[in-house]
C-alpha cells in the first residue's frame, strides 16, 4: 500500500512543524530572536497515465492524466526577518537595531559571527562584549573613568570623563548587512555566521545606505507571536492526526487483504 | 466465472490508487498552494467471451484520469516580505534547470547575489522573461497587487503572472511546480498579496470521509471475491464427486 509510505511522509513533515513550533515559543522572550516557519512542498508524482499523451489515432489526447503523488517533503525552514519590538531597558549598553543589519562579534577562534542581540556589557579590560564576553567588532574601549556613555543614532559612541564637561567621542559601532539574511548560520547563543547562502556581509554605518539605525537603551524582543504560533500549533497537530488516521485506514485495506483465503 | 474474481480484483486495483490519491492530499494538508485531486473512475465494457449469450456485458473499473481542484486555498499571513500569494487565477514563472516551470508557491527569497529565487533556487522571472536582482542598499521592498515590484529607489519591474487554457492540462512535478505545453496567457486580473502565502485548498473533511468510502469499498469488493471463491470451491466439491 503506497498510501502507508504517504501518510508517513505527512506525518514526519507535521512532526518537524511542530518542532519548528516548539523552539519558536520556547524563545519568545529571546531577545533578537526570529521566528522561524516550516515550508512544505509536495514530492514526486508518478504517471500512470500520462497527461497530453494520444488516446487514438486520430489524435485525441488525455485531458487529464492520473498523477498519483507520493507525499510531502519539507522545502525549508526560513527566518522570517520582521523586525521585533523594541523594550525599553534603561541600561546604556543595551543597543536595538531598528531595520536591517547585524553586530559583528568576534568568536575566541578568532572568527566573525553576527548578532541583532544588543546586550552588551564591559569586560574587565575596558571593552564592549556580549554576555558571552564575545568582543564587539570594530573593539570599542570604554574607559574606566567615564560617568556616562551616548550612543547615538548613527553608532557613534561617546563618553563623558569624570570632571569634563564635552564628552569625547571613543569609537563608531558598525553593522553588516546580508543579500539574504535568511541564508545565515544559526550558531545558538544568538549568533549567526555566514554562508554562502548569505553572501558576504556588507559593512556600514548605521543609519546610512539603508542600514538601520541604533537604540540606546532598547532591546529587541522575539517577533515571535503567540497566537500566530498556538494557531499553527493547532493546524499541524490536526494535519499529524489526519495523517494517522490514513494509515489506520490502509491498515484496515491491508488486513482484509490478508483474509482472503 | 473468474470474471467475478478479475472485476473484483480491477475495483480493488482501482480503490488502492484511489487511497494513494487521498493519502497525498492528507500528506499535504499544511503545503503552501498545494492543490487538491480527486480520482475519476469510468467503466471498462467488455462484451462476455461467449458470443452465444450477448446481452451479458461485464464492466471493469478503470482510473482514466484526475480532476484538479483549483479552488484558491486560505490566505496565511506570514509578515515575510517576499511572500507573495495570488488569488483569483495565475501562475508565477519560475527559471529552473530543466526550463521554465510555473507555480502558485509564492515563497520567494533572495540569493546571496540578492536576486529573487523560490525556495529551491530558481529564478522568480518578470514579465521581461529575466530573473530580478536587489543592490545591497535597496529597501522598503514592495510587490503591489498587479505584481509591480518597487523598492526606494524606485520601480524595479514587475512579476510575469500567467494563466492557461486548461489548468487541468498541467502535469505536477513535485516541489509546488507544474509543467505544460500550453501556450501561456499573461493574466488579466491579477491580485497579489505581499506577506502572505496560499494554504493548500485540500478540504479534511472531504478527504477523511473518501477515505472511509474507499476503505468499505475495498472490503466490500473483497467479500465479493470471497464469495466467487466460495462458489467455485463449491462447484468443484459438488460436481466433482463422482455419483455413488
Amino acid at each position: 500500500m503506497q498510501s502507508l509510505s504517504i501518510a508517513a511522509t505527512g506525518m514526519m513533515a507535521q512532526q518537524l512543524n511542530v518542532e519548528v513550533i516548539s523552539n519558536n515559543i520556547a524563545n519568545m522572550s529571546t531577545s533578537g530572536f526570529k521566528r522561524q516557519r516550516a515550508e512544505f512542498q509536495d514530492l514526486l508524482y508518478q504517471n500512470l497515465r500520462r497527461v497530453g499523451t494520444n488516446s487514438s489515432d486520430a489524435g485525441t489526447i488525455v485531458p487529464a492524466g492520473v498523477q498519483v503523488g507520493l507525499g510531502v517533503k519539507t522545502a525549508a525552514v526560513n527566518r522570517i526577518m520582521t523586525q521585533g519590538n523594541l523594550d525599553n531597558t534603561e541600561n546604556k549598553l543595551d543597543i536595538a537595531i531598528q531595520g536591517r543589519g547585524y553586530f559583528r562579534v568576534e568568536l575566541p577562534s578568532g572568527e566573525d559571527a553576527y548578532t541583532r542581540a544588543g546586550s552588551f556589557q564591559i569586560s574587565a579590560d575596558g571593552q564592549l562584549v556580549t554576555a558571552d564576553g564575545y568582543t564587539l567588532a570594530p573593539g570599542i574601549n570604554i574607559p574606566p573613568e567615564a560617568i556616562d556613555v551616548t550612543i547615538s543614532r548613527d553608532g557613534q559612541v561617546q563618553v563623558t570623563l569624570q570632571g569634563e564637561t564635552a564628552s569625547q567621542v571613543v569609537g563608531q559601532i558598525e553593522l553588516a548587512t546580508f543579500a539574504n539574511d535568511a541564508g545565515l548560520d544559526p550558531l545558538g547563543n544568538n549568533l549567526f555566521t555566514e554562508t554562502t547562502a548569505s553572501g558576504a556581509p556588507t559593512i556600514g554605518t548605521p543609519a546610512n545606505d539603508g542600514v538601520g539605525s541604533v537604540l540606546q537603551g532598547f532591546l529587541e524582543t522575539s517577533n515571535v507571536n503567540a497566537v500566530s504560533e498556538i494557531t499553527t500549533l493547532i493546524t499541524a497537530q490536526r494535519a499529524y492526526e489526519m495523517n494517522a488516521k490514513v494509515i489506520t485506514a490502509s491498515d484496515e485495506m491491508m488486513s482484509v487483504t490478508t483474509n482472503i483465503k | 466465472m473468474e470474471n467475478a474474481l478479475l472485476i473484483g480484483l480491477s475495483r480493488q486495483m482501482a480503490m488502492a490508487r484511489d487511497m494513494a490519491t487521498i493519502a497525498n492530499n492528507i500528506a499535504n494538508v499544511n503545503t503552501t498552494a498545494f492543490k487538491s485531486e480527486t480520482m475519476m473512475f469510468e467503466q471498462y465494457l467488455k462484451t462476455d467471451a461467449s458470443e452465444l449469450s450477448p446481452d451479458k456485458r461485464i464492466t471493469f473499473v478503470q482510473d482514466v484520469g484526475q480532476y484538479r481542484n483549483m479552488r484558491d486555498g486560505a490566505l496565511q499571513t506570514t509578515g515575510n516580505p517576499f511572500d507573495v500569494a495570488i488569488t483569483g487565477e495565475g501562475f508565477f514563472r519560475i527559471e529552473t534547470a530543466n526550463g521554465v516551470r510555473y507555480t502558485r508557491n509564492g515563497n520567494f527569497y533572495l540569493n546571496n547575489e540578492g536576486q529573487l529565487v523560490t525556495s529551491a533556487g530558481d529564478f522568480v522571472l518578470t514579465d521581461a522573461g529575466a530573473p530580478i536582482a536587489f543592490a545591497r542598499d535597496e529597501t522598503g521592498i514592495t510587490i503591489a497587487r498587479d505584481g509591480t515590484i518597487s523598492t526606494d529607489q524606485g520601480r524595479r519591474g514587475r512579476l510575469a503572472i500567467v494563466t492557461f487554457g486548461n489548468p487541468q492540462d498541467m502535469k505536477k512535478t513535485g516541489d509546488s511546480l507544474f509543467e505544460t505545453a500550453q501556450q501561456e496567457v499573461p493574466a488579466q486580473n491579477i491580485r497579489l498579496v505581499q506577506g502572505a502565502l496560499e494554504g493548500s485548498n485540500v478540504n479534511p473533511i472531504l478527504e477523511m470521509t473518501n477515505m472511509i468510502e474507499v476503505t468499505r469499498s475495498y472490503a466490500s469488493a473483497q467479500k465479493l471475491i470471497d464469495q466467487a471463491d466460495q462458489m467455485r470451491r463449491q462447484a468443484i466439491q459438488q460436481l466433482g464427486t463422482p455419483a455413488a
